[in-house]
């Protein structure tokens, strides 16, 4: 062996990359087999008091921040790692209860994890209290402006009025009432967001032991041309079947208006991480 | 589009929407080494290419669902 591999070896100092906490008396019996972010290293418990981290070793030369900002412009390491992040949580989550963390949350030696589990020991019970038995569902509306259209000009007279003018008028003229139709649409479809948006989200989180409205994404982000009308968060547990009864009755009532429902997760329960453990 | 692009498009949204749950949302008061601001742009900036190449697939299929409008 030459001393230039031996140096090269040694200066490959292993850290803790820390996925989740978890329930030390869980005991989860998940399989996690070549998932961890370095799939050279499996992922493991490490036990600290009433806490458990849900982590694996990961290389700091990987790792150690100078070396992170370059990896991220690497768009394959970086999906690489994301898609590894969540389906360790994942994994997790159908064992047993988590509180996840951000993405590249790394310690540079197993004392350094330990210390934040007992240090932060309190507002990780609770944060753990609040989700146990619980995922979180997203949900997400859309408005078909068409489906929409045709759902309104029977009770609409100026949409009904406009759109059979638009339809009959010459080129130029109709292109101004099309214009007038669109408006309008728009400032109905913006009093479907607030209107819907409120009923919605009552309804859902009669239903869930806890939720949030989000940020409304952009079609690019949603994959979806549709405008979409709603987006929420929502902390479900045994009810789930009753959570998604309510989203049933939501999307029949409102498929006239062109609205149509999606469902998401379950999701390791990213937003509802007290603020406490958001921020530093 | 074809199945493949097809795949690919719900494989990049998919993407997408789990970036903004890891690196926006969860306990980020922990690590010793954990992700600036300024990487969390670089993150952003990284998907404004995946995602321009997401528009693009939505163009084509457009493109190829007026196509195929024409034609019948």
């Amino acid at each position: 062996m030459s001393s230039e591999g031996g140096a090269a070896r040694s200066a490959d100092v292993l850290g803790w990359y820390l996925y989740g906490v978890v329930a030390a008396d869980a005991s989860p019996n998940f399989e996690t087999a070549g998932l961890a972010v370095d799939p050279a290293h499996d992922v493991e418990l490490l036990a600290e008091g009433p806490l458990a981290g849900v982590a694996s070793r990961v290389s700091l030369e990987e790792f150690d921040e100078a070396a992170l900002t370059e990896r991220i412009g690497d768009a394959v390491w970086l999906e690489q790692k994301i898609r590894a992040h969540e389906q360790v949580l994942e994994r997790t989550l159908s064992a047993v209860s988590v509180v996840p963390c951000r993405f590249c949350t790394v310690y540079r030696s197993e004392s350094e994890l330990r210390r934040f589990l007992s240090e932060r020991r309190e507002p990780l019970q609770a944060a753990l209290g609040r989700v146990t038995g619980r995922v979180e569902l997203g949900v997400k509306a859309f408005v078909d402006r068409e489906r929409f259209v045709a759902g309104q000009a029977p009770r609409n007279e100026e949409i009904r009025e406009l759109r059979e003018r638009s339809a009959s008028l010459a080129e130029g003229r109709a292109y101004l009432e099309r214009r007038r139709l669109e408006q309008l649409v728009s400032s109905e479809v913006e009093r479907l967001r607030t209107t819907a948006g409120n009923d919605i989200h009552a309804r859902l989180l009669a239903r869930a032991g806890d939720g949030m409205p989000l940020t409304l994404q952009a079609p690019e982000v949603s994959g979806r041309e549709q405008e979409m009308i709603f987006h929420g968060a929502y902390l479900v547990g045994e009810d789930e079947r009753k959570f998604e009864a309510a989203l049933g009755s939501l999307a029949a009532e409102y498929r006239d208006a062109g609205v149509e429902f999606e469902l998401t997760g379950p999701w390791p329960p990213y937003n509802f991480v007290p603020e406490e453990l958001r921020a530093s | 589009m074809s199945v493949r692009d097809e795949q690919q498009l719900r494989h990049q949204v998919t993407l997408v929407e789990l970036v903004d749950r890891v690196l926006n949302k969860g306990v980020v008061v922990a690590g010793d080494i954990t992700l600036s601001v300024a990487d969390v742009d670089l993150v952003y900036v990284g998907l404004r290419v995946l995602l321009s190449s997401v528009a693009t697939l939505e163009e084509q299929r457009e493109r190829t669902l007026a196509a195929a409008g024409a034609r019948s």
